[in-house]
């Protein structure tokens, strides 16, 4: 999935320049994994779509030499797009991992260095977690939708992070029971329980 | 900031006995909650959460390692002592309700401190910690008129009307939905800042987890936790021992 659409979301919901945007959408979806320069491709390819268009420019505050920064707005064909898409399937994103091919192809003489890699994945998805800045909402009464939103993609990024880390637990204490009973026994060959 | 710990565990251990079978829930456990700080710990079902909760309030002895609690050493204290350091000290949030199903809620929160207080103070208080938590209206109530985000707040509040300097709830987002997790961990976090209060949870989701100023994953015994600061509590003194460091 291409930063395109996401992009286009944040422009209908308030008008904005390149690198605005892409602070938005590290903001919104940093771990979506979209690079920053996507959303300059992205702003490309929307204006050669006319579905956001220019209003103008401003000028840096700090820096009157630089080059004034292009503030893009939807055009109506572009909110149709953006209508049209989000009322279309979302198709699941496939699995490939490196984990995964790594263990499925590995060899018991890999096991000690796959428990280790299973523990730093693990580390890396809580540094990842912790490094989530709460939502502001706020505290007291009804909220707005846009806050109820934020807080369900982000329950959906931490499952995946939680899912991960459940996985990795498991498979990081079953190989740490094979590993152990490979140190054990001393016969050759792959068979280690 | 103070630099004591106002909970230190080190190098806990601690074993059940399934018959002839001993399975070690905790395995060298370190770990040190602050005053003004939230910590939760994240676990899979069974991973030894609540033991670890009942070890740092002092519920249970790890059979090695030491406990302390604002720098007295809980394994070595004297039974009265701790009576009255779980009395006083230690709010342990208990989600089971009072004993009676007819008790409100008012004389249910207030019960903690008639040991001390007569009933009309104490029922002050418990209005008081009540409304702190969010759920006055829920003062004439009963347990059983409650839902669960309410009992979650009740319980807190049974567990803070007598102002301890630590705060432990074993699973306080169980049953919630997304916006009264937020509710409640909002509160435990901002609880922990406003009242100078140590706070150690466990959570079996980790979306509850952003709220705290830490975390720690608990899995087959061993607390792990990430490395680096927390990126809104750069002044929250770090795990002293760290990452791999935390556990054999």
């Amino acid at each position: 999935m291409s930063a395109k659409n996401a992009v286009l979301g944040l422009v209908i919901e308030r008008p904005g320049y390149g690198y605005d945007l892409a602070r938005r959408l590290e903001e919104r979806f940093g771990s979506s994994g979209f690079a920053p320069t996507g959303v300059y491709s992205a702003l490309d390819q929307l204006s050669s779509d006319a579905l956001v268009r220019s209003v103008g420019s401003r000028a840096y505050a700090d820096n009157e030499r630089a080059a004034p920064r292009t503030i893009y707005e939807a055009t109506p064909k572009g909110v149709d797009h953006f209508e049209q898409w989000m009322v279309g399937c979302s198709s699941l994103a496939p699995v490939r991992d490196e984990l995964y091919m790594k263990i499925a192809l590995s060899k018991p003489h890999n096991l000690f260095r796959l428990i280790e890699l299973a523990r730093s994945q693990e580390e890396d998805c809580l540094a990842r977690l912790q490094s989530l800045r709460r939502p502001a909402v706020a505290q007291d009464g009804p909220r707005a939708w846009s806050e109820v939103a934020v807080l369900l993609v982000r329950d959906a990024e931490i499952k995946q992070l939680q899912a991960r880390v459940e996985w990795l637990q498991k498979a990081r204490v079953v190989m740490e029971k094979l590993n152990e009973a490979q140190t054990r026994c001393s016969a050759p060959g792959d068979r280690v329980a | 900031m103070s630099s004591q710990a106002r909970l230190l565990l080190e190098r806990v251990s601690k074993s059940y006995w399934r018959g002839p079978h001993e399975t070690a829930v905790l395995k060298e456990i370190s770990l040190s909650v602050y005053a003004g700080e939230c910590v939760a710990v994240w676990g899979q079902r069974g991973s030894g959460k609540t033991t670890l909760l009942k070890v740092a309030a002092g519920l249970e002895a790890p059979e090695s390692g030491v406990v302390r609690f604002k720098d007295q050493d809980l394994l070595r204290m004297s039974r009265s002592g701790l009576v009255r350091l779980l009395r006083e000290e230690i709010g342990w949030a208990r989600r089971t309700g009072p004993e009676s199903d007819e008790l409100e809620m008012l004389d249910y929160v207030a019960l903690p401190l008639l040991k001390q207080q007569n009933m009309r103070r104490a029922r002050r208080r418990s209005a008081a910690a009540l409304a702190r938590v969010g759920v006055a209206e829920c003062s004439k109530g009963r347990w059983d008129d409650l839902t669960d985000g309410e009992r979650t707040l009740v319980s807190i509040a049974h567990a803070m009307v007598r102002q301890p300097s630590l705060l432990v709830v074993d699973d306080p987002t169980a049953n919630l939905d997304v916006l009264q997790r937020e509710e409640v961990m909002g509160l435990l976090r901002s609880t922990a800042e406003k009242d100078w209060l140590a706070v150690l949870i466990t959570v079996p989701d980790m979306p509850s987890m952003v709220h705290a100023h830490r975390i720690g994953s608990l899995s087959d015994g061993r607390l792990l936790v990430p490395s680096g600061a927390s990126p809104d509590r750069d002044n929250v003194v770090e795990f002293p021992l760290r990452a791999r460091g935390m556990s054999s």
